[in-house]
Formats: structure tokens, sequence, C-alpha cells
């Protein structure tokens, strides 16, 4: 335990609010022994369902109530989205001082406003829900990154910068766990509310996230670009770029079948690792636009084309191949077609793993709904470390198709090249939420003994801004 | 006539339709130093007097609409066992069209007669009113309580129901014309679709009634006469208009050789269609609608084909590409058959390499668009007429309703369709529809 001096200023105050506060006095002398606070790697298995969101304990709500003045100023921002676009002329060779500080500070201001309206969402959730020890876990938090960010100064030079880059790396290194443990929360909760509130709820949170990493990310990178032994601003176009096709996490030269070869060769790979090496994997046969180039987040294309594909290739092999048999077995082909539109980029994945069941199908984008959510519980409380950190899942360096030598890792990485078994159920919401957010969509139609084609649609241009509320902007 | 005068509507003006004045006004040669106190020359067609309906009419339309009702499914239909029906079957498939049709054509009365007055006399979409209230009447005036009672009050009926049927043939296209004459100006476009959407809905409804009467009669009668009481077997798969070994693919050649046919006519080629998935799949559903459903479909997919492989060739011409190269290649247009659950789900997936449909378009293709009727736009519009045309009779030319009907079909049962373009590159269309499922025991006479 860390001695009271060291904890944060909001804490030690709200600590001593505590004590005079009749309400969680009772609370904590009434606890049962039962359920005391336990260890967060405890699993939920031993419980009854109804008491599922006690799992571990009633948490002592010493951080739950939160001197709100300082939120209250920067709940009252808007967010100032930003486009694909500006992002790309931010950097660049016209990346000079003058801009990477100026993107410095957009960040410095943005971020605190971002994460101070998800505070505020979760602070109207019902007490239960968010008691709940995983979802607690994340409001701590996400109200330690507010109060730190909202102290830092305005930036005037690199010094400045270079300590701001530190506080940003270690919290987005920090967060990295929030999904999975945001994942078992609303599992865990999902009688508690319904669940189209809970799918808004994560929907919500899961978008505002990935803005935040975005512009964190992107600034990061800019400050590496504009350190690199390689970076002269201002230089004529024939002087040699250490990057010349990134600026910053964007990579200017997408190429769409590239992406989907990369994405395809690792998803077989994990596929025979899952099912042995005598498994068929079905081929993927790409046709259409083959020499199509975009701008976009490598990362965010490669997970989502990813998750498609997981979900064809698994769901083939389940159909069509019968580990009974001794005999080579052929599997059908997952087709993926490349669409080169005038404002989009569309891919279309067919393939014949049998269709989704028309009583599921309504299930497939929610966070909580569905029958398989017992079993999709379980499977993310058997592995301890996936809710503690994500190191438990270095399967292999799989790395990304493009990436900068320098590439820090980002939470999709794990995400992407985690063992195929470990079926966490969120794949499709997730992609969704990553394609909706750069105003893109993601459909799926199922023919059910036949097989599901998935249409993901990414918008071209990088003129759209960032979609930072579920009904645009 | 001071009856006829008291009943009219203080807006008399509104009766004159808008149209330029009579010739001979223009041409008149003689002088016009007299003053003109004479009433203008009579019109050259009598406008619309509209009479109102007789209070029985009234009275009868008001207690039916009121009535529940609910939307026939398969399984209402096939209640009363495969043909040939015994009598009292017959007798009571008979009694409970004739007490749900009624029901159906009132909401039908209501909501036509609720519409603004301007476009309810219109000459077209009053016509189709006439024959509604007609229709009402004649059905109202067959006995009421337990009627038919008999073989011979059937048959009669039977008869009555024909009648309607065949006077209903052309509904569509006939109250198409009329809202694209004048329901524009009187009506915004979302309320012409609404109501457009209520009415062909329950249009599909109130026919399959009927048709599904006529033909368990006409099976009936003509395996000689009803059944006798002991249990028969069922001669062949039909049970009225439902065919419970239908095979999709039987239905998906027979509309690809019309829409084939229509196509060589008009361009002198035509794409093939390849069929995969569960190929020899049977199920359970009415053939008419099928067929229409995937007409229109394939009309669509087969015409995108050839146009932008004409647009192809015509562009590797301008580019000097000679000989082989500069050849028509059609590309395929490929159906998938899915069946599911025995039968309850039948998933059909048409996939084209026609470029796709634009974005703006694709915010459209849902509407019951009444504005494209004339306009000159060409060869979609001939396409359409032409295939429209050969179904004889109803032709739905160029108005665009095609889609959005086919909806209405595939919906009716609890299916669905969707429609997904890339564009650039074709159009994929998900039809999902919902079968009847054999219950246990077959489908074996329910009274």
């Amino acid at each position: 335990m860390s001695t009271i001096s060291s904890r944060p200023l909001l804490q030690r105050q709200l600590m001593s609010m505590r004590c005079s506060n009749r309400f969680t006095t009772t609370a904590i002398t009434n606890t049962p022994s039962i359920i005391r606070p336990i260890a967060l790697l405890n699993t939920s298995r031993h419980f009854p369902s109804s008491r599922r969101h006690l799992s571990f304990g009633q948490q002592t709500p010493n951080f739950q109530w939160q001197s709100s003045r300082a939120l209250e100023a920067w709940v009252e921002k808007p967010a100032r989205p930003v486009s694909l676009r500006q992002l790309i002329f931010f950097g660049g060779r016209h990346l000079d001082e003058r801009r990477l500080l100026d993107s410095a500070n957009y960040v410095r201001t943005e971020l605190p406003t971002r994460i101070a309206h998800r505070i505020r969402d979760m602070q109207k959730l019902p007490y239960v829900v968010v008691t709940n020890p995983h979802i607690s876990y994340v409001y701590q938090l996400y109200c330690e990154a507010f109060d730190s960010f909202r102290k830092i100064k305005e930036i005037h030079n690199q010094d400045d910068n270079d300590k701001f880059c530190a506080v940003l790396k270690q919290a987005l290194h920090r967060h990295l766990t929030v999904i999975p443990k945001l994942v078992m929360g609303v599992l865990e909760c999902r009688e508690l509310m319904s669940p189209e509130q809970l799918d808004k709820f994560m929907n919500t949170l899961l978008r505002s996230r990935i803005s935040r990493r975005v512009i964190a990310e992107q600034h990061l990178a800019l400050t590496d670009t504009f350190h690199s032994p390689f970076h002269f601003p201002d230089s004529s176009p024939e002087h040699p770029n250490a990057h010349p096709d990134f600026v910053g996490e964007v990579f200017l030269r997408c190429n769409a079948k590239e992406v989907v070869e990369y994405c395809g060769r690792l998803t077989q790979k994990l596929a025979r690792k899952a099912y042995g090496d005598n498994a068929p994997v079905p081929e993927i046969i790409i046709e259409g636009h083959l020499d199509t180039i975009f701008p976009y987040i490598p990362s965010h294309l490669e997970y989502m084309i990813g998750e498609l594909l997981r979900n064809s290739i698994q769901a083939t092999i389940e159909r069509h191949y019968n580990p009974a048999n001794p005999e080579p077995q052929q599997v059908p082909p997952i087709h993926i077609l490349i669409c080169h539109a005038p404002q989009h980029i569309i891919f279309r994945v067919s393939d014949q793993g049998g269709g989704i069941q028309n009583s599921e199908l309504e299930n497939i984008w929610s966070f909580s709904k569905g029958s398989k959510r017992d079993t999709q519980l379980q499977n993310l409380a058997m592995i301890p470390a996936l809710a503690a950190t994500m190191q438990e899942l270095e399967t292999s360096g799989f790395g990304h198709s493009v990436t900068r030598k320098d590439g820090h890792e980002s939470s999709l990485t794990r995400l992407t090249s985690r063992p195929p078994n470990l079926k966490l159920g969120i794949g499709l919401p997730m992609s969704r939420v990553y394609a909706e957010y750069w105003a893109g969509k993601l459909e799926i139609h199922s023919l059910e003994g036949y097989g599901t084609d998935a249409f993901l649609q990414i918008s071209k241009l990088g003129n759209k801004s960032e979609q930072l509320t579920l009904d645009g902007l | 006539m001071t009856r006829l005068l008291h009943q009219l509507p203080r807006e008399l003006h509104l009766l004159r339709p808008f149209r330029p004045l009579p010739l001979r006004r223009l041409y008149t040669t003689t002088t016009t130093t007299t003053t003109n106190t004479t009433l203008p020359p009579p019109l050259a067609a009598a406008p619309i007097v509209p009479s109102p309906l007789s209070p029985k009419t009234t009275d009868a339309i008001t207690h039916l609409s009121s009535l529940p009702h609910r939307r026939p499914t398969l399984s209402d239909l096939v209640r009363f066992g495969p043909p040939p029906l015994t009598t009292p079957q017959l007798l009571a498939s008979a009694r409970l069209t004739r007490e749900l049709i009624p029901r159906r054509l009132a909401r039908r009365i209501l909501a036509l007669r609720n519409l603004p007055y301007i476009i309810v006399t219109n000459p077209h979409i009053n016509s189709i009113f006439q024959n509604y209230v007609h229709s009402f009447e004649a059905l109202s005036s067959l006995p009421s309580g337990d009627y038919p009672r008999n073989l011979d009050e059937e048959s009669e009926f039977a008869q009555v129901l024909g009648g309607i049927v065949r006077t209903h043939n052309n509904t569509i296209p006939i109250l198409a014309k009329g809202f694209q004459e004048c329901g524009s100006q009187f009506m915004r476009a979302e309320e012409i679709t609404a109501f457009l959407e209520r009415h062909l809905r329950a249009r599909i409804g109130t026919r399959l009634l009927a048709e599904q009467h006529l033909a368990l009669h006409a099976a009936t009668f003509e395996a000689g006469s009803p059944a006798e009481l002991t249990p028969g077997v069922n001669p062949d798969h039909f049970i009225g208009i439902i065919d419970t070994r239908l095979s999709p693919t039987t239905i998906l050649r027979r509309s690809e050789a019309f829409v084939a046919e229509i196509c060589e006519l008009r361009y002198g080629d035509r794409p093939r269609l390849e069929i995969d998935g569960e190929v020899e799949g049977r199920c359970a559903y009415i053939p008419m609608h099928m067929e229409y459903i995937f007409t229109e479909l394939l009309k669509n997919s087969f015409r995108a084909s050839i146009e932008s492989a004409l647009a192809q060739q015509r562009m590797n011409a301008g580019l000097g590409i000679v000989g082989r190269a500069a050849e028509l290649e059609i590309p395929v247009v490929k159906a998938t058959i899915a069946l599911a659950e025995g039968g309850k789900w039948i998933t059909i997936r048409i996939r084209d390499r026609g470029g796709g449909i634009s974005p703006s378009d694709l915010r459209e293709v849902w509407n019951y668009s009444f504005t494209t009727f004339n306009q000159d736009t060409g060869e979609q519009e001939d396409f359409n007429e032409l295939v429209n045309g050969a179904l004889g009779g109803s032709s739905i030319a160029g108005l665009g309703y095609g889609l959005p009907l086919s909806r209405a079909y595939a919906e009716y049962f609890g299916g669905s369709m969707e429609l997904q373009s890339a564009f650039g590159w074709g159009t994929d269309v998900y039809l999902k529809l919902k079968g009847l499922v054999e219950p246990e025991g077959g489908y074996e006479r329910q009274i």
C-alpha cells in the first residue's frame, strides 16, 4: 500500500471527505466479510450469476466522489474533431517547430476535454454498474489521467514538449488494458442495465478512446519525426526523408491489396496454430481494383480486416472440416473484393462458412446481448493476465505490415495477433467502431446455410472529420 | 337539379380541371361588340361530379373497418388442407374469405377517401376508388350470416370473387398514373410514398386471400368434385397458390429466360446467369411472388451488366482497341441459394458486376418514384417498358415501382430485401424469404 502522501491530491481530499461522509462509513462497516475487497486477479467463477457484479467484492468507493469543479470547466468545452487530411497536413515536409508545438498544445487541451466528457458519462451510470471492479478500475484510470493532463501548462519549447511526450507515453501504456476490462465489466453488468444503454455507453467510450489515442500517437510520431536525424523542415522534395510515406501514424500509401494479403497470411497462420497443421485453411482470393492506394492508419485497417478474415476462416473451417477424417480435405475459399469508388474504398469479404443464424443476427453488434456471453466471460476470466496486462499475448512478432522502424506498440497490436481460439466476442462491434470513427461503415449480410458477406466501407479522401459522437457531430 | 346543387361542395371552382381554354373560344370569329353574357361553352369532358356513398354503405364501411384484421400468414392459407377439399372445408374457406375481404376493402376505402379531395377527383384515382366501392357493395349485397351454405352458393361466391380480382388487376399502374399527374402538387413525396406503401401492402394480402380461395376452388372442382369425407391423398404439391415443393432454381431460370429474351430484343445480347449454393433445394412458397421478385432483380442486374459492358466497349473503341479485345464481354450474373431451418428461411443473393449504384441514387431507390414517367432518359425506360409490356397488362413502365414493390412482397411474410452496392464494381442484392414449414403430420386437413 502506498503511503497516503504519495496519492494524488484529489484522492487525499476525498479520503478526508470520506471520513465525514456518513454513507460511505456505514457502507464500509456493514460490508459482510465474505465480500471484503479481494485482489483484482480473482475470477468470478465461484459466485452465482445474480451476484456477478459483486464478484470481486464491494470496492470501497473512496475515489468515486470527485471534486467536480475542475471537471465542470472541461466538460463544458466542446471537443474539436480533426480530419485525416488535417492530420496529414500537420506533419510531412512542413513540420517545423512552430507546427510541432501547435500540435502539442492541441493535444494538451483536447485530451482532458475528451476524457472529461467520458468521465461525466460514467458518473451518470447507475451506481451499481460503476462499482463493478473492472469498470471502477477504468473510471479510476480516467480520473487520474484527466487530473494529470489538465495540469500541464502551455508548451512553449521543445523541452516542454519532451516532458509532455513522456507523460503521453506513460498514459498510453497504462491504458492498454482498458478494452478487456471494460468488456468484462459490461458482461458482468449485463443484467443491470438495458443492452441498448450498455452498447451505447461502450460505443461512445470506445470511439472517444480511439480518438484520444489517434491524436496522442500522432503527436508522438510527429515528435519522433522531428527529432529524427533525417528530418529537415521545408526541405526540397529531392531530399531523402526517413519515412517519406508516413505522416505520423498515417500511412499515405496504404495498398489495399497488400494489407489484405498481409492480414490473410497472418490469420491463416494463426488458424493453423489453432486447428492443427492438418487442418485445411481456406484460400484467400482477391479480386477487384487491385491497385488501390489511399491514406489511412494501418493499424486500424489491419485490425478490421483481420477481424473479418478471422471470423470467415474460423467459420469456414468449422463448417467444412471433419477432424475425424484422416484424408486431406478441401474447404471453400474466401473471396475478397476491393472496390475503388469515387469517395470510398470498399472491401467485401465473402465466405462459405454457413452464415449466421437468423436469431443471432441482431446480437452480433452488441457487447452484451446474445447467448454466448457466459462462455465469453469465462474465456476472459481464465486468462488473468489479459485482465491485468496484455503481456501474455506475445504469440509472435508479427508487428505490422508497414510500420515505421521506431513504431511503438499500439493496443491493437496485441489484439490483432491474439490466438484465434481466444473468442472475445467483440471483434465485430469493435471493428464497426473503428470503421465509423472515420465516417465509414461496416455491414454484415448472412446467407444462412451458405455463408456470410461483410462490407467494409472506408472514406477515401480523409476529408471527413472524426465522428466523436454516435449521432455525428 | 336543386338536390345536386346543394350537395356540391363550396369549392365549386376547384371542380374545373386546370386546363387551357377550349379551342372554340380562342378562334371565335364573332365580334366582341355584343356583351358576352353567355356562359362559356361546355368543356370537352365533363368534370367528375363525385357522388357520396349511400348511408348504408358508409355505415358498413365504418363498422367493418373497425373490426380486427391481421396479416394472413402462409400457415393461414393452408389450414384447410390440400385440395381437393371436402365440401365442409371448401365452404369453410369460402366463409372465411367472405368474412375477411370486406374488412380489408373497407379500410382501403377509408384510406382513399381521406386523401385530399383534389387527388381523388383525378379520373384515374377516382376510377380506382369507384372500383373499391363497387367491389365492397358487391360483397355486401351477398347474404349475411352463414353464407355460403352449399356448393351452389359457393360457386356464386367464387364468381363474384373472381370478378373482383379481375377488376382490380391494374390498380397499380392506374394509381401511379394518377399520382404522377396530380400528386406532387398537393401532397408531399413522403406522404405519397407512405400511402402507397400501406395501400400496396394491404393489396397484396387481400389478393392473396382471394386468389388462394379461388385456386382451392378450381383445384377441387378440377378433380371432379369435392372429395368425400374420407381423407384423400394430395394429388400434387400445390395447396392453392402455394407450391410445397418449390425449387428456387426453377423460378430463377424461368425469370432469367423471360428477362434474357427482352435483353436480346433490346441489346442483341444477354448476360449469363450462374446459380450456386443449394441448387437442388426445395421450399414451400408462392411461386407467383417469387417470380415477380426475381424478374425485377434480374431485370436490374441484366440491364446494369449489359450497360456497363457496352460502356466498356465504347471506351475500348475510343482508345482504338480492335479485334477480340473489343468484343462485348458481358459479366456473368451470379445467384446463390441458401436454405435454412428446413425451408423456413430462403436466402437468395444476386451478385452482378454492373458498376454499382451511386450513393445518391441509393437513397432514392426505395421510393415509389412518380416523376420519371415520360422523361427523356432513353434506354433505361425503354427496357423497363419492354419488360413490363411483355408481362402483359400491368405496365409499370419506368415508374420505378419495381424495387419497393418487390421488397413489399418479400417483407409480407416476414422476409427482407437489402441492397449493397460497391460503386464502380457491382451490386449485391440479399433477398430473404420466410417460407412455409410443413407442420408435423403433414399439411393435414384441420377441420
